[in-house]
């Protein structure tokens, strides 16, 4: 049976969460772990910068809106893929906001059931209320 | 390089790298991620995975590194990707992409990318937007 969803909770922002400083060091860490070498991810100067999936990190403290689907709660679910559009690049000192919403519900029927995508949205902004991205983070849920 | 450097067509080199698992912890502990099946093999089986597992967003970040090696650091515009199969540690992966498309009026290259296994199975693929001066 399809999933029923209340179409009034697309695109509504439900949570903004600001988050403290972002260190030097924790851009030259996460860089280094890719195994990155380019200078301006791994060596502190004014070059420095995020590495371009940083952003990744960020996401709502809320995870879903009060009104989510409930029959989704508690099933299991995986990180089913993500898109990310890149604008001003973080930088040592930034302050990354994250607004959240859910941008798209669907379903796909594949060989083990009806599987269930939810689409959330985070755009992040930094202390100077500059686009830094937005990542569509698409959840799968199973049957 | 400059947009006349570059055809639609285009195959970047493929790099193979070994992920070990300790790169896979060192990525799960930058990252702040806290899920145990990114650390630990039997808290991985314990949810039915035949082992650790590097996080989707590892994989994000390999095939970003990929095309900024090529295009050089800070041109990467867009990445979407979709997870469709586990990437093992302690396993060979190799990082490709091939360009689709060119936009001469936003300076920006379109690309295929994908991750695959030591076997050949596309276990990450998404496309990519590259700026190219």
């Amino acid at each position: 049976m399809p999933l029923a969803v209340d179409r009034t909770l697309l695109g509504r922002v439900y949570d903004e969460t600001e988050f403290e400083p972002v260190t030097a060091g924790e851009l030259i860490a996460f860089s280094r772990a890719l195994g990155e070498t380019a200078p301006c991810y791994v060596e502190e100067g004014p070059d420095l910068r995020a590495h371009p999936t940083f952003c990744v990190r960020y996401r709502g403290r809320k995870g879903f809106p009060d009104d989510f689907p409930a029959a989704l709660l508690g099933r299991m679910s995986f990180d089913a893929g993500k898109d990310i559009a890149l604008a001003d690049p973080i930088r040592p000192g930034d302050a990354i906001r994250v607004a959240s919403s859910v941008h798209e519900v669907y379903e796909k029927t594949g060989r083990t059931g009806t599987m269930t995508f939810v689409v959330v949205r985070f755009v992040l902004t930094n202390q100077y209320g500059r686009p830094v991205a937005t990542i569509d983070n698409r959840m799968m849920y199973r049957p | 390089m400059t947009l006349d450097d570059v055809e639609e067509g285009d195959e970047l080199p493929s790099p193979e790298r070994l992920l070990s698992k300790d790169e896979v912890r060192a990525y799960a502990r930058a990252s702040g991620i806290a899920f145990p099946r990114f650390t630990d093999d039997e808290a991985a089986r314990r949810e039915g995975l035949p082992g650790m597992i590097a996080p989707g967003n590892m994989s994000l970040g390999l095939l970003a590194s990929h095309l900024e090696r090529w295009a050089g650091a800070g041109t990467l515009r867009r990445l979407g990707a979709t997870f469709r199969g586990l990437v093992i540690p302690d396993r060979v992966v190799r990082l490709c992409a091939v360009v689709t498309d060119k936009n001469h009026a936003a300076g920006t290259v379109e690309a295929d990318v994908w991750l695959e296994s030591d076997d050949g199975d596309r276990l990450v693929v998404g496309t990519a937007t590259i700026a190219v001066r």
